[in-house]
């Protein structure tokens, strides 16, 4: 319970970088040209397999590429998870 | 009673109803005269209701504010396009959201606990606190800064506490020699902490709930924004309170906390750590309060802090056919028959939750006719594109939009519940975590809540202050603080708003969706 208390004592990039094989949640956040787009912060994921009828759903995602000069990258969608709340 | 399938009009009824409600969520559009634009119609009526009347007028009253609401939905009605059935629906459907049902059910149980744990004496345990410290005019207000703000921690009401402290300590530190408006501004500074902070004060249940986080898991991690702000605002008072002089008043403050003063009270500090503890340990909230009700029950009749009757009461008239019989019982007394009634703290702490539901549901009602109308989406838009266009911006954008809507409409608990969805919707463009949303929507409300001369905290201090010169002799309309006075010292409200603003530009405790998960949206 302490540990609650302690989380997040620290400065978090607004960059936020990804592995390969990496497995998150995330909230699909948009289109941009083809693809569905997570936003994290202001790294984007493409995200492979997801339709824009999945934007503002909350999705698990695999991230397959990152490139941290560019905070741009590819992910592929494992599931829809939820909902937002409005 | 008959039990079986209803007759078959009334099933055409029901079904019909169910039907139209369904088409309701499923039709995305109410179609306005005047664009999407005017879907923004009851919810704008409804704010400019709120500044007008808890601002221009100063009537803090929350059930004129569900007039303004209705009142609000009804002229919005007279601007749809074809029929209103579906806006009619759409209402229904808002206030049929799980958001509003569980702020309601966490209200509820928040106030039983408030109330029960005031009855036993809490106020009373901080008090013999202070006396005890035996301190002088300078630390005076930094320690009425920790002591209200630990009342409101316990009891989630910064309104409460104001009134509380302003009706004791306030007069006790004037006599002390502590500088009038500085002591209030610590008492004010008080509410904000524990109003932003405790697991059953009314806004933190509303960041939570409408961030689609868990109330407990909300509290632990906001902890290191209060904690940052409060330990300076500690300090700033005990620096002030050595430069700015007092009155020179001829009286003993004894006179005014001995009365008031009983060691016993300060159980309550663990009826308060059992609800803190289970909530942060992940338990579900209603649970977590449950334990506090019946720790603070439990201790308030072992240690003689309240009659039972303080907690329940049932007044009933002498001609009840029961009356008789059960007039022994401590939770029963006999009364004239005009003056019937349920009382005690149970019943209040409830009752006392009754308007801010009704205006929650109809404030709810209003906001899906918005989604519905394409309003919110419109505005949604415009600040993505022009004004949240990266993270820090969104961040700093979810701090300035909390503080304007809480600068304008005084009653603190309405305004977070009109911003949140925004806070919401533009946190989740940047995937940014629900309990750091819920920690920039609540900081301003709690802070502006008791800052500006027009806003509700400041308003009901003033209000019991101006009642001071009635109840002592020595107390003249000199004392009185006037509320644009005060504003500059509610220490403890300016550094929470400018923690937040460093922390957006910083990323100070920054977190995103992936990082962390909030606990089960069921255990809230």
């Amino acid at each position: 319970m302490i540990e609650k208390y302690l989380t997040g004592w620290s400065f978090r990039s607004a960059t936020p970088s990804f592995e390969p094989g990496q497995e998150i949640t995330v909230v699909l956040t948009g289109v941009r040209g083809d693809d569905v787009v997570a936003r994290v912060g202001d790294s984007i994921l493409a995200v492979d397999g997801a339709s824009s009828e999945n934007v503002d759903r909350r999705a698990r995602i695999k991230v397959t590429e990152f490139d941290d000069n560019d905070h741009d990258g590819r992910a592929e969608l494992l599931d829809l998870v939820g909902e937002t709340t409005f | 009673m008959a039990v079986g399938p209803p007759d078959d009009d009334d099933g055409d009824d029901i079904e019909q109803e169910l039907r139209e409600g369904d088409a309701a969520r499923d039709e995305n559009g109410i179609d306005f005269y005047g664009g999407r634009g005017m879907s923004a119609f009851p919810i704008a009526f409804f704010i400019a209701w709120a500044i007008v009347q808890s601002g221009l007028l100063r009537i803090g009253d929350t059930a004129g504010l569900v007039a303004g609401m209705l009142i609000g939905l009804i002229i919005g009605m007279l601007f749809v396009k074809g029929s209103w059935k579906t806006y009619a629906n759409t209402v229904f459907e808002g206030m049929t959201q799980r958001v509003a049902a569980t702020a309601i059910v966490a209200w509820l149980w928040a106030g039983m606990f408030a109330d029960t744990i005031q009855a036993g004496g809490f106020v009373s345990g901080l008090v013999w606190a202070a006396e005890a410290a035996n301190i002088g005019a300078t630390l005076f207000p930094a320690i009425t800064f920790l002591l209200a703000g630990l009342l409101a921690t316990g009891i989630g009401t910064g309104y409460g506490t104001t009134i509380a402290f302003t009706g004791l300590f306030f007069p006790a530190g004037i006599l002390l020699q502590a500088n009038p408006v500085l002591l209030f501004g610590a008492i004010l500074s008080g509410a904000v902490f524990g109003d932003n902070l405790a697991p059953v004060s009314d806004t933190t249940i509303v960041s939570a709930v409408t961030q689609d986080s868990d109330i407990g898991g909300v509290v632990a991690s906001r902890f290191k924004y209060a904690i940052v702000a409060a330990v300076i605002a500690f300090a700033a008072y005990v620096v002030a309170g050595g430069a700015m002089e007092g009155i020179s008043v001829a009286g003993d403050p004894e006179t005014i906390l001995s009365d008031r003063s009983e060691s016993t009270g300060l159980v309550h500090l663990l009826s308060m750590g059992a609800v803190i503890v289970t909530a942060v340990a992940g338990r579900h909230i209603i649970e977590a309060i449950s334990w506090g009700i019946i720790v603070a029950v439990i201790f308030n009749l072992a240690f003689g802090l309240s009659s039972a009757s303080d907690i329940l009461l049932f007044e009933t008239p002498s001609d009840a056919p029961l009356a008789d019989g059960l007039s022994g019982l401590p939770i029963v007394e006999v009364v004239d028959g005009g003056e019937a009634a349920v009382s005690g703290s149970i019943y209040s702490g409830a009752q006392g939750f009754f308007p801010l539901i009704v205006l929650t549901l109809l404030i709810v009602a209003g906001a899906q006719i918005m989604i519905r109308g394409g309003g919110f989406e419109a505005i949604q838009e415009f600040l993505l594109n022009n004004v949240a266009t990266s993270v820090r911006r969104a961040e700093t954008t979810m701090v300035g939009g909390t503080a304007l809507v809480n600068g304008m409409i005084t009653i603190n608990t309405a305004a977070e519940i009109a911003i949140a969805p925004y806070i919401s919707r533009i946190g989740e463009n940047f995937n940014i975590n629900g309990y750091r949303r819920a920690n920039i929507l609540d900081a301003n409300t709690a802070a502006l809540g008791y800052i500006f001369p027009w806003s509700g905290g400041v308003l009901v201090g003033y209000t019991q202050i101006t009642q001071l010169p009635g109840e002592y002799d020595w107390f003249t309309q000199a004392m009185v603080v006037n509320p644009a006075d005060v504003f500059l010292y509610v220490f403890h409200g300016w550094l929470l708003v400018a923690v937040f603003l460093v922390a957006a530009v910083t990323g100070f405790g920054r977190e995103y969706v992936h990082d962390r998960e909030s606990e089960e949206v069921a255990r809230l």
